[in-house]
């Protein structure tokens, strides 16, 4: 529960560790930067630079502040204090000198490059994919690296869909790449290709034992309602690598299947506690606390949900309950009329927003969209056999 | 020696410490539950013919009911049963429905056969309502079935008659019922039957649903659902099927709990239906012989993010003495038990969470439920029978529970403090409240899945002081049924209640209404609304008695 009484006292999200796939380009793309011939072949700098590649970022920042001072025009100094600041772990000043120095150089892919990182990192993948998008459209050389993060960021923000579109073509070329693997088998899976996923996950397995390839084949079972089998592949999973990610929420997430609504907040906040961005685990924590009208906890979880997955229907929905539940029934309505503009098929949004006109004493409105929530679960329950546990 | 009297010394520090610090309040005097079942001698358990294959209904059986059939002032319980599946056959008297006369001594009569309520031709047999249809005086039964239901008249000299080909009581071929409730929707003086079906189905239909191997009871999406059903008494024994122009026709659930009350306060009994995996209903009497189905309006459709739970047991009363009846039905382990709160007649607010009950419920599968105030403290209580769906693991067996009001704001689990029989672990389905041996503490009967039923008594021992209230209607319904009171104290606590016998799933409870004193001896007034528009006022009551109030002619 540290999670929890951290979301009680502060009002934003802590800064998420490092993810493993990005470990190594992080620290790579700095020092291929640092090794660009200087523009200005200033002592200070070169200095700055040795310092930087000497690993003594706290020396490397002084002096490349101090360069800056003289020389506030100066992209390469900024742009490699940026790097220094992202590799110290603090992405935010690292974002705020990527900007400046984009400022003065908007066409630099590999500061674009970097600074798509540093809001990878903070867990800001819609942030990170445009700068990653832009990087690639503006240097093809990039293009390699790009396509996997592009892809990482599309299952961040749920667009399985496109990832799969991403990545699916490179799967002859890429398939002895167990990062590649896993992304594209996280995406298979996302986006309902049960089989593809499968093929992916035998591939990573071909090679042993994986906690990555017992995640996604643990995912696949929860979404097959195979709770044991699902149990017994994420437990595994977490045993080989307690750290990785989406595990420990992916567990919640089959908990809360499987009605252990205790040990699915365990989870969550095990989850959290790795990435207190993480969208799922902040989703759920949320929903939960919701149910126990801690709407103020709740409201906190989901904008860090929001954070994740900016626009999030579900998040969205969710946050619009809590306008309602806390007496703003007008704030709901637009919340709502707003999400079913965007989404018309959202079955419990207009079901929401049926209760909302009728509690603002618009009977026809609510009847409208009353009759609307009921067509579309009706054909939601058309379309569910139901051959499952319950 | 020495050593010794230092520990006690420091303990009685730390204890003066904890007293300090804590704050708290010393615990209250605690009733307990003692199960009686087994000084009688009666053949019935609950038996849902489990031989392996899962069939759709097993999962339901052992509907109760709370009623005096015999009028000596003693409550007598009426069960169900299940069937030989798939027959869909009593073809054994071990799934015979059971009548069990109160003797008044602790032990209850087996006359099941002399009162010809055994059930020999009927199917799976689930709910119960009690409830004196032709205002004869004597209470009549109601059996919903898979297969016809059953209209039981009581003859008033111990016996019944299977009335239901005369009386007009049909439903399409196949409807699986599974719960009904006895009210007076048009406050003519006569009872009116709803029945709450879950679904079309017969042995040859059902479903298998397995993984692995294993077969499991399917989910109920698999099934469709069907219109639950109006009946309007004719008078004279005849019932017309007024489904459709009602209202109720309109909209199709799987029925499960039904509670009845007057949420608007307009004087006319509405209806709220728990549907199981579907949204709930609420209709609401427009006082023209229809209904308008209103759950939306009312928010208590769907839970709080719009999902439909499996909304098991249902009850409406008044857990807040502000005059408006409160609404709670509960749900499987992992669903949110819904506790609202009615707001002034016009909508519903969603309380579970301030209350505590989503906590407290999370692991719990509720099937039967209610609202009843055991310790007689004046705050109604929730109770719910628990057990999980199907047998599929150590947790499978569940306890019931007993969530205690604290000032009406919310509850805590005091499960656990009210005995071992209480707290017995199994499959529990259907529960009644009915005081069983009128010293005005409610007691419990709770069924579970092939096992005798346990009759829980209340050990009435925390001093509490109460009063028991017997409607006998004149204008109204003779039952009472729809009666709202209101008692003040004297010294000036106002506590609301209504009289119904429908609460929870499959059962039907004592009629009588039953209040909570806690430590007052005197009443100042009990405001009695009847059916028929009357409004009757006594006065300067005592506590602790039984109280018959017959209707007054205007």
């Amino acid at each position: 529960m540290t999670i929890m009484r951290h979301l009680e006292g502060g009002q934003s999200c802590p800064q998420p560790p490092f993810r493993r796939l990005f470990l190594a380009l992080a620290l790579i793309l700095p020092a291929l930067y640092a090794q660009q011939p200087a523009a200005d072949p200033d002592a200070l700098l070169q200095h700055a630079i040795a310092l930087h590649q000497a690993g003594d970022l706290d020396g490397a920042i002084r002096a490349y502040r101090e360069y800056l001072a003289a020389q506030p025009d100066s992209v390469q100094a900024r742009s490699n204090l940026g790097a220094a600041l992202a590799r110290a772990g603090r992405y935010e000043e690292a974002i705020a000198e990527y900007d400046r120095a984009l400022s003065k150089s908007p066409e630099n892919p590999a500061l674009l490059l970097n600074l798509g990182l540093a809001y990878y990192k903070t867990g800001r993948p819609a942030e990170a994919a445009t700068r990653f998008e832009r990087a690639a459209s503006l240097a093809p050389q990039f293009k390699g690296q790009v396509t996997l993060l592009l892809a990482s960021c599309d299952n961040s923000l749920g667009k399985y869909k496109q990832a799969v579109a991403l990545l699916a073509p490179l799967e002859n070329e890429k398939s002895a790449d167990q990062a590649f693997n896993y992304i594209y088998g996280t995406a298979l899976i996302g986006d309902g290709q049960s089989a593809s996923g499968a093929a992916v996950i035998d591939r990573i397995l071909s090679a042993g034992d994986s906690a990555e390839a017992l995640l996604l084949r643990g995912t696949l079972k929860l979404r097959a309602h195979d709770h044991d089998g699902a149990l017994a592949d994420l437990e595994k999973a977490i045993a080989l690598n307690g750290r990785l990610p989406g595990a420990h929420a992916r567990l919640g997430e089959l908990l809360l299947a499987m009605r252990e609504k205790d040990g699915a907040r365990t989870a969550f906040g095990q989850e959290l506690a790795l990435d207190p961005d993480e969208f799922v685990s902040n989703l759920n924590m949320g929903v939960l606390a919701k149910q126990d009208q801690e709407y103020a906890a709740a409201r906190r979880y989901f904008e860090c949900a929001l954070k994740a997955r900016p626009n999030d229907p579900g998040v969205r929905y969710q946050m619009a309950i809590l306008d309602l539940a806390t007496g703003n029934p007008d704030q709901a309505r637009k919340a709502l009329e707003a999400l079913i503009g965007e989404s018309p098929d959202f079955a419990e949004a207009h079901a929401t927003l049926a209760t909302v006109y009728y509690r603002l004493d618009r009977s026809a409105d609510g009847d409208r969209e009353r009759a609307i929530a009921q067509k579309l679960m009706d054909q939601r329950d058309a379309a569910d056999t139901g051959v499952r546990a319950r | 020696m020495r050593r010794w009297l230092m520990f006690g010394g420091w303990w009685l520090v730390f204890s003066g410490w904890w007293l300090v610090f804590s704050g708290e309040e010393p615990e209250p005097r605690r009733p307990h539950f003692t199960d009686i079942a087994s000084k009688s001698n009666f053949a019935y358990r609950t038996d849902n013919n489990f031989t392996g294959r899962k069939y759709f209904p097993q999962t339901m059986c052992g509907g109760v009911a709370a009623f005096d059939f015999d009028n000596d002032g003693r409550m007598d319980l009426f069960f169900t049963n299940g069937a030989k599946l798939p027959e869909l056959e009593k073809t054994d008297p071990r799934f015979y429905n059971c009548l069990l006369r109160n003797r008044g001594d602790g032990t209850f009569e087996d006359v099941t056969a002399r009162a010809g309520l055994l059930g020999k031709d009927l199917g799976f047999s689930f709910g119960v309502a009690a409830g004196d249809y032709d205002n004869d005086g004597f209470e009549d039964l109601f059996v919903c079935n898979a297969g016809p239901n059953v209209l039981y008249h009581n003859n008033g000299d111990g016996t019944f008659t299977d009335v239901t080909a005369r009386s007009g009581i049909t439903k399409p071929k196949d409807v699986l019922s599974v719960a009904a409730a006895w009210f007076d929707y048009d406050n003519d003086g006569k009872l009116d039957l709803i029945v709450s079906n879950y679904t079309v189905w017969t042995p040859r239909t059902d479903k298998i649903c397995a993984a692995n191997g294993v077969e499991y009871y399917c989910h109920p999406k698999v099934y469709s659902p069907v219109a639950h059903r109006l009946y309007h008494n004719l008078g004279n024994g005849r019932f017309e099927d007024v489904t459709e122009a009602s209202g109720f026709g309109k909209e199709l659930g799987k029925g499960m709990g039904i509670a009845i009350a007057d949420f608007n306060g307009d004087g006319y009994m509405d209806v709220f239906v728990a549907n199981d995996t579907m949204r709930n209903f609420l209709f609401i009497n427009q006082k023209n012989g229809t209904f308008k189905e209103s759950a939306f309006e009312w928010g208590v459709a769907y839970d709080e993010s719009g999902n439909a739970g499996s909304s098991m047991g249902a009850d409406a009363k008044d857990y807040d003495n502000d005059g408006w009846p409160d609404l709670f039905y509960n749900n499987l382990k992992g669903e949110i038990w819904g506790l609202y709160h009615n707001l002034g007649g016009k909508s519903m607010s969603y309380v579970s969470g301030i209350s505590r009950v989503s906590r407290l419920s999370a692991r719990s599968s509720g099937w039967s439920n209610g609202f009843v105030d055991y310790n007689n403290d004046g705050w109604k209580d929730l109770y719910s029978s628990n057990g999980d769906i199907d047998n599929m693991g150590d947790i499978s067996r569940q306890r019931d529970t007993m969530f205690e009001n604290v000032d009406g704001k919310e509850f805590r689990d005091v499960s656990g403090l009210l005995g071992a029989d209480f707290n017995h672990a199994g499959f529990q389905r259907g529960s009644a409240f009915v005081d069983l041996n009128n010293d005005g503490f409610e007691d419990l009967v709770v069924t579970s899945l092939d096992e005798k039923p346990r009759i829980l008594l209340n050990s009435a021992d925390n001093g509490n002081h109460w009063l028991l209230v017997n409607t006998i209607g004149r204008r109204s319904n003779r039952d009472g049924v729809g009666v709202a009171l209101k008692l003040t104290t004297a010294s000036g606590r106002t506590l609301y209640n209504h009289v119904t016998t429908s609460d929870g799933f499959m059962s039907s409870s004592d009629k009588r209404v039953h209040f909570g004193l806690g430590p007052e001896k005197a009443i100042a007034s009990l405001e009695i609304r009847w059916p028929s528009g009357i409004v009757q006022t006594l006065k300067k009551l005592r506590a602790d008695q039984i109280l018959t109030v017959t209707e007054p002619a205007r």
